[in-house]
């Protein structure tokens, strides 16, 4: 309990807490995850707001995400530069909208981001053929990659224009109910 | 170079080269500027672009769906956007290795929006902020009305960067105070004071909060679980703790109840205790809290002249309100896991959809991963090939055989369920028979009690895996109706075996000559209980252990067992209907099934880690818990209820023994209060409630048929929005074929009105759009390039999406040179939205197809 004047101011935490799904301690105990990942760099003391940014390659060795086959995609979507090297507050963004609490439509938005590789806001079929490449560990052949992804926008695009919207996604997610439970991480 | 950047790598040439990928990225330059989601979007990406990000795209979408209220804006594409067109082509040419490129971009941004050679970016970039703000000043005017708990919650929901996020909380607070403080000054302190509290509660609830997370059992190994063998497994683990926290709740009430008062009251205990009591429950434990028999029918005070505590009250009470509170609880997280998990089950088709939210994230050992992965491929390749063979119809003959196995499995099943309560029932008649006489030596004695238990357990364990065998024989055609069917022969199965014994018990055991057949009928339970978590341990060690080492060291092929979530599930399903149906005559029982429940867990967690290999086949974790919990409430719960209000209002309590001795049924406590409450004219409304609504069949009657009536009104609500639901989703299908109509009609125009410079009509028809949007002055130079833009951003508005075609590109050159005048008249924020956009569509599409008529007619004529 100590800590926590130490690590983060009180308004600090507050906004923390009200821009996340997150308790007191939750956001603590995500603090030392991050910080665990590079003791050397994350300062134990946070109310100065310190601009540290962790690597994409510590992020990624979490083992949450360590063998995650879209560990990639996740850091990339969620850190603000793009390229998977995150704060601390894409940190618990990340984990925010991973967590328990979500509710399902931010759920689908960002997991709409995570299978939109080319980031063109669309899932197309180079996408979904990514996607299905990562999924199965490349071991299906290309034929039957492309026939699985053309039976999947064939599915779920609703308006006929050979992708998926943000929008087909949404639709198709309703229809999932285990994607509220799978698309989360515990931590 | 990066100034360089935006002209040299002129769209000129993704006009001119036509290949595949360099059309599929321009259009994804376009997007941006094309979608006419523009007001709020736009501004999005612009504000992004100041920040260092390198996502602009992916935010232009953000809005589409999380809009708080769209606004029908036109912010003209600029040398801003056109700028980033190269990079972005670039960046995404490279999704996968563009750390350099994004590099260059992000610092190349701020670059072009606040360099003052750019005086026409800047002019735009100004344009963009004030757009933005205007914006977000909305959003925070609108979140600043909002309580603060919904605020909070419509913060947490925004998709956007945690900055971002902060930045709009702190606005919207400082809105607040700013709006607080003027409104009254002179209560200044008061407002404060009020501050304070709203906090330090929300602090408070925060607290509360964490301290129930805090105590959720587990949290560490469901996470290692469900990082191994994921949700599918995990749901087992999860079902587990939550009948545990069931079972803490009720042993908490019943202790503090009913067991508690007694300790004062007890009297001393003179039976020997040997051991054998643990299995048996019988001999030491009889005189003890345990036990129905044991509890007093005697008012306990303490203190002489204080107030008393009446224990038969308090018995039927407490079961009483224990079981109404496990009611609503059921029904809440029954109603809960219907709505999450079965939105819509017959609108779709297919199941290729699920394939990008099959993803387990849940996963993450290697191990894991790897399986997980290698399953999903079998999976696509047998749904694939499924698909193929679908088409197949088996003939008439091949049918009739279906069929035939079919019915023949059923009638086995149900054969062999029912040849197991025969045979449960006379041992059971056995069993008190053996009771009754009591010759043989005591541990004798003891010991032939537990025949019925084992027998019970044994019948409880094999005949499932005949039933399972009677699944290699039916092949059913979808791997789903046999874990259904499945499950269903093993209900039948569990629950009349219990019936049986529940039938045992209220007819046979309560009007024998025995001296107290409630605590005989509690002991059996507890017997039947203990020996079950034996056979479950038994069961994993056999099931699993025993089967892994034969699996891998004697029958290679048959591999590491699976583990088995179903049968287990049931198994608890079994144990906690038990459970509750020995709370009446067992009080206690919770707290051993508390302590049985934990050591289960530990053992079935090592012995799934040591043992067993995640499941192979899909299995919908959601809908799976939602009918577990369905089929917990349905035949468990309310059986049990049934059995307990027979109990209490029909049975005679035994005469000798227990908190109700010598009444003529269980219920007679109570009306025997209400006639000592009409002494006492407080307590009046008591007795009305009593006589009125409990009492009273009418009550009841006019409230069975209000509930009738409102579950048929309900009902027929249902039916209208499915139609409702049919109707919308016929409508998205036609919007998408109009736009796909549309857009090809637009490329023909295009050709031809390129192909010859009449533009006479094109001018008139769009006149009324472009003059809405478009700087004067603009016109001219535009005109015949913009045109289809025009049409096709009030189309983005209404279906989002668009499917870019070269000639759209060329219009970029001219746009970079474009300069608006005014910011204000640019984006002239009139209110169209949607209609708008609509209105647009139709036109455009109504002027299409007179065209074609025209076109037809033509055709004809000549």
């Amino acid at each position: 309990m100590g800590n926590k004047q130490t690590i983060f101011t009180p308004e600090q935490l507050d906004a923390y807490q009200d821009c996340t799904f997150f308790t007191r301690k939750e956001i603590l105990r995500l603090f030392y995850r991050y910080r665990d990942l590079a003791p050397q760099l994350v300062p134990l003391d946070y109310s100065d707001k310190p601009d540290v940014m962790l690597p994409y390659e510590l992020i990624s060795s979490m083992p949450e995400l360590k063998d995650n086959p879209f560990r990639q995609r996740i850091a990339e979507v969620f850190s603000e530069d793009g390229e998977g090297n995150m704060t601390l507050d894409d940190f618990l963004d990340m984990f925010s909208v991973l967590s328990e609490m979500a509710p399902r439509d931010l759920k689908a938005y960002y997991a709409f981001k995570i299978y939109d590789f080319n980031n063109d806001d669309y899932i197309c079929k180079s996408d979904l053929e990514k996607t299905v490449n990562k999924l199965t560990r490349h071991e299906l052949t290309p034929e039957e990659v492309s026939l699985v992804c053309e039976k999947v926008i064939e599915e779920a695009d609703l308006d006929n224009d050979g992708k998926l919207s943000l929008e087909d996604f949404q639709h198709m997610i309703v229809r999932a109910p285990d994607f509220l439970s799978t698309f989360h991480i515990r931590i | 170079m990066f100034r360089q950047n935006p002209y040299d790598s002129s769209p000129y040439d993704s006009y001119t080269d036509h290949d595949g990928r360099e059309q599929r990225q321009n259009y994804s330059v376009d997007i941006p500027m094309a979608t006419m989601q523009p007001g709020l979007e736009v501004s999005q990406s612009a504000k992004r672009w100041g920040t260092p990000n390198a996502n602009p795209y992916g935010n232009t979408h953000i809005n589409h769906s999380f809009e708080y209220e769209p606004e029908f804006m036109y912010t003209p594409p600029s040398t801003l956007s056109t700028v980033d067109g190269p990079f972005a082509r670039r960046s995404s040419d490279a999704s996968e290795a563009s750390i350099v490129q994004r590099r260059n971009r992000q610092r190349a941004d701020p670059v072009f929006t606040t360099s003052s050679d750019f005086d026409r970016t800047d002019a735009n970039a100004a344009a963009y902020n004030e757009n933005k703000e205007s914006q977000e000043e909305k959003i925070i005017r609108n979140l600043a009305s909002m309580t603060t708990r919904e605020r909070i919650k419509a913060i947490q929901k925004m998709p956007k960067t945690m900055k971002e996020k902060r930045e709009i909380r702190n606005k919207v607070l400082m809105e607040k105070t700013r709006k607080s403080v003027s409104y009254s000054t002179e209560i200044h302190c008061c407002t404060q004071c009020m501050y304070k509290i709203a906090l330090s509660y929300r602090r408070f609830r925060n607290g509360l909060s964490e301290l129930f997370q805090s105590l959720q059992l587990w949290q560490k190994t469901l996470k290692i679980i469900g990082g191994k063998f994921g949700t599918s497994v995990l749901s087992y683990f999860v079902f587990l703790t939550w009948l545990l926290t069931f079972n803490i709740f009720s042993f908490l009430v019943n202790f503090s109840f009913i067991t508690i008062p007694q300790f004062i009251a007890a009297g001393s205990n003179n039976l020997s205790f040997t051991g054998l009591e643990l299995l048996t429950g019988a001999g030491y434990f009889q005189q003890t809290v345990l036990y129905y028999g044991f509890y007093t029918n005697s008012t306990i005070t303490k203190i002489e002249n204080s107030t008393s505590y009446d224990m038969q009250l308090a018995y039927i009470f407490t079961i009483g309100i224990y079981f109404v509170i496990c009611f609503f609880s059921l029904v809440y997280s029954m109603a809960k896991s219907f709505r999450n998990n079965f939105v819509n089950p017959h609108t779709y088709s297919g199941n290729a959809g699920k394939l990008l939210c099959i993803w387990d994230f849940n996963i993450t050992n290697e191990k894991a991963v790897r399986l997980k992965q290698k399953n999903l491929s079998t999976q696509i390749k047998e749904a694939l090939s499924e698909g193929k063979s679908e088409d197949l119809n088996l003939s008439l003959k091949q049918r009739m055989v279906h069929i035939a196995i079919h019915l023949a499995a059923w009638i086995f099943s149900l054969g062999t369920t029912a040849v197991c309560c025969t045979c449960v029932y006379y041992l059971s008649i056995n069993n008190l028979k053996l009771f009754m006489k009591g010759d043989g030596t005591e541990l004798e004695n003891q010991a032939a009690t537990l025949v019925l238990p084992i027998v019970v357990s044994l019948l409880n364990l094999l005949t499932p895996f005949i039933f399972s065998l009677l699944e290699l024989l039916e092949k059913f055609q979808y791997p789903r109706n046999q874990i259904y069917v499945t499950i269903t022969r093993n209900v039948i199965l569990k629950m009349s075996i219990i019936g049986i014994l529940c039938y045992y018990w209220l007819n046979i055991v309560a009007i024998s000559a025995t001296e107290c057949w409630e605590t005989l009928v509690g002991q059996d339970i507890y017997r039947l209980v203990v020996v079950d978590f034996l056979f479950c341990l038994l069961g994993s060690f056999f099931g699993e252990f025993v089967r892994r080492i034969i699996g891998t060291k004697c029958l290679k092929n048959l591999g590491v067992p699976e583990f088995d979530i179903a049968r287990n599930v049931l198994g608890l399903i079994y144990v906690q209907t038990l459970t509750w149906i020995g709370i009446f005559f067992s009080p206690l029982l919770p707290a051993i099934q508390m302590i049985f429940f934990f050591i289960i867990f530990y053992v079935k967690k090592v012995s799934l880690m040591m043992n067993c290999q995640p499941p192979r086949k899909v299995w919908r974790a959601s809908q799976m818990t939602t009918l577990f919990i369905f089929l917990l409430f349905f035949p468990s719960f309310t059986g049990v209820l049934s059995v307990v209000a027979i109990t209490i209002w029909r049975l005679n309590p035994s005469e000798k023994c227990g908190p109700f001795r010598g009444l003529s049924s269980i219920f007679d406590a109570v009306s025997r209060w209400i006639d000592v409450l009409t002494n006492y004219p407080r307590s009046a409304w008591v007795v009305w409630i009593y006589h009125n609504l409990i009492e009273s069949v009418h009550f009841f009657f006019i409230l069975t048929v209000i509930i009738i009536i409102i579950t048929y009104l309900y009902w027929q609500i249902i039916e209208g929005r499915k139609i409702m639901v049919r109707l919308l989703h016929e409508q998205i299908i036609n919007e998408g074929k109009d736009k796909m109509f549309l857009l090809e009609k637009l490329r023909a125009l295009q050709t031809s009105t390129r192909d010859t410079p009449a533009r006479k009509g094109a001018s008139q028809q769009f006149s009324t759009t472009s003059s809405l949007y478009q700087p004067p002055g603009q016109l001219d130079q535009q005109r015949h390039l913009s045109m289809p833009n025009y049409l096709e951003r009030p189309l983005e508005k209404n279906k989002s999406t668009f499917s870019a075609t070269p000639p759209y590109t060329a219009d970029f050159p001219e746009r970079s040179g474009f300069l608006p005048g005014d910011p204000q008249r640019q984006h002239p924020s009139t209110k169209p939205g949607v209609s708008e956009a609509l209105a647009l569509a139709m036109r455009a599409r109504q002027q299409a197809e007179r065209e074609m008529e025209d076109e037809d007619e033509e055709d004809f004529r000549s």
